[in-house]
């Protein structure tokens, strides 16, 4: 007797299944509103005591020693750009790891793995609706942040949105490595907050990375998002960079496909033993 | 022949009272030390999260450290680090507090124990109170390990008594935990409250000057600062620490921490009895 699968998978099926899981996750956001107002104004009270403290460092209102480290005393323009772009490096990191953790939690993680659609789209696929509702959100908190404090991009828009597209996909790489890194010790909470923290600190969110002790500068520049951040902001604020614009390009397409196939590939491994351990259903 | 049967089998009184309250504790304490992450939570977060803002000051005082002196005329500080690391520490502690005894009730709801505890003979407020204990235990180990660390790695020395630190911090904790009892009851109600939990800790974050002084701000903002008691806990704990403030210098922040401490205890028990009736009445406490 000749055994066939009932599913089907093909390129369309698969679509669907990113959808359905992309739709599924919109349905749960905006089922709390509350989520999308706190989304909009926490970037903005995290950088509010930030805007406070350059006062106290400011004289006749200009932050010169920040313009001396960056080209710009605009500090506000500054960090809220490191907030908008920050706001997506959480959205892949929280995206796969937490949503992962969450699925653990809910106790479906393991009914969705035995479905015949790939595991890393899967996971693309629980970052779709995170992504757009971040857009929005990103957008409206600019707009907000721009009213309280200013924000004065002197630029091209459309030459720094093409800068942070290959840093975004890279992510994607990151948050496949991360996703089984959360598989395989599953309390995910205390590492996404940490690592995102640290990654964001370091890659300069909120201050030129010049400015950081020399020890710690290494660290900095070996982060690819770095030199994403630091390219937007060149585009965008004039702002000096710390390698010429189009050498920091470079090292974001390279860091594209490097992470892409580093982060499937520990992905896989780590997915291949926790199903020979049993663990994936235990949280 | 007659079989007489007691009312209840539970015989509460206050030596059962306690024996729940010391179970809750202990299950607490297990719970927490179970994950290894804990380790993460002492040892990492005291020393990133302030770092985040320590490291933005020194972008904002440039190359040649010039913008530093005008920081330290503004704020009367003597030591950027410590002013910054006592003002996010406070910032920390109430969010710490926010989400573990905030959210004490509802993670029991999640875990689909809460209906079974309520209906067993004991003090319900033992639930609530059984969490705060190892809480305190944890966050003086926190606030242990950031003291430490801050000095081994970063030179901060304390200028001030140990004691009267550790008298402001004290004066704090009816407020500090009072407001999570309250909040605790209130997500039993609401359920999602996580954008509550952002809401208060973004009110210390922009009114409370935890980098700042609060005479930055503008007038409007100063009076709501007036109204919350982490503004004077990080008042307080800045004179205690490096100002070598006594008792007297202190007391203009020690009696309304005392007066809101007063306060959020009242409020957070009265919700929480508030709470436990409505839930009995529209049987809410099971759902989720």
């Amino acid at each position: 007797m000749e055994i066939t699968t009932l599913s089907q998978p093909n390129l369309r099926t698969q679509l669907r299944a990113v959808y359905v899981i992309a739709l599924k996750d919109w349905k749960v956001f905006w089922r709390y509103p509350l989520n999308a107002v706190s989304q909009i104004f926490q970037p903005i009270i995290w950088i509010t005591p930030v805007y406070f403290m350059g006062k106290a460092f400011s004289v006749n209102g200009q932050a010169l020693g920040f313009a001396a480290y960056s080209g710009t005393s605009d500090y506000m323009s500054f960090i809220l750009l490191g907030t908008v772009l920050t706001n997506f490096i959480l959205t892949v990191f929280w995206g796969m790891g937490y949503a992962l953790k969450n699925d653990m939690d809910a106790g479906v993680l393991e009914s969705n793995w035995l479905t015949p659609v790939p595991r890393l789209l899967i996971l693309v696929g629980r970052t779709l609706s995170s992504l757009l509702v971040t857009t929005i959100t990103s957008a409206i908190m600019l707009l907000i942040g721009a009213a309280l404090f200013g924000f004065k991009p002197t630029g091209s828009v459309l030459a720094a949105f093409l800068t942070a597209i290959p840093m975004l996909i890279g992510l994607y790489g990151f948050g496949f490595a991360f996703a089984g890194v959360v598989l395989l010790i599953r309390e995910a909470n205390t590492l996404v907050d940490v690592s995102s923290f640290l990654v964001q600190g370091f890659s300069g969110t909120n201050f030129p990375v010049k400015s950081l002790p020399t020890w710690l500068i290494p660290i900095a520049l070996i982060l690819p998002l770095t030199y994403g951040l630091d390219a937007v902001r060149g585009f965008l604020l004039g702002s000096d960079t710390l390698l010429p614009i189009p050498v920091e390009i470079a090292i974001l397409i390279v860091f594209m496909f490097g992470m892409l196939w580093f982060g499937a590939w520990v992905f896989h491994r780590v997915e291949r033993r926790v199903r020979t351990l049993g663990t994936l259903g235990q949280h | 022949m007659e079989t007489s049967l007691p009312n209840s089998l539970g015989q509460s009184g206050l030596a059962s009272d306690l024996r729940a309250l010391f179970a809750v504790m202990r299950r607490e304490w297990v719970i927490f030390t179970r994950y290894p992450s804990w380790v993460i939570a002492l040892f990492i977060w005291p020393l990133i999260f302030p770092m985040l803002y320590i490291l933005t000051a020194r972008a904002l005082a440039g190359p040649d450290g010039s913008g530093m002196a005008v920081f330290m005329e503004t704020t009367g500080a003597t030591d950027f680090i410590g002013y910054i690391v006592i003002g996010t520490t406070v910032w920390m502690w109430q969010n710490i507090v926010l989400w573990d005894v905030g959210f004490s009730l509802r993670n029991e709801q999640m875990r689909g124990t809460l209906e079974s505890n309520w209906l067993s003979p004991t003090w319900r407020f033992s639930y609530l109170l059984g969490h705060t204990g190892p809480q305190i235990v944890s966050m003086f180990m926190f606030f242990s390990i950031t003291a430490l660390e801050f000095a081994l790695l970063f030179g901060v020395k304390l200028n001030g008594s140990v004691w009267m630190i550790l008298l402001t911090a004290l004066a704090a904790v009816p407020s500090i935990y009072g407001l999570g009892f309250a909040f605790a009851s209130l997500v039993i109600t609401v359920k999602e409250a996580n954008a509550f939990v952002f809401l208060i800790r973004g009110l210390v974050m922009i009114f409370c000057g935890i980098t700042f002084p609060v005479s930055l701000l503008p007038g409007w903002m100063q009076s709501v600062a007036e109204w919350l008691p982490q503004t004077y806990l990080i008042h307080g704990m800045r004179a205690a620490a490096f100002s070598n403030a006594g008792i007297r210098e202190l007391a203009p922040d020690l009696i309304p921490l005392l007066l809101f401490g007063t306060f959020w205890l009242v409020v957070g028990y009265f919700t929480f009895l508030w709470m436990e009736r409505r839930a009995r009445r529209t049987g809410a406490i099971g759902q989720y």
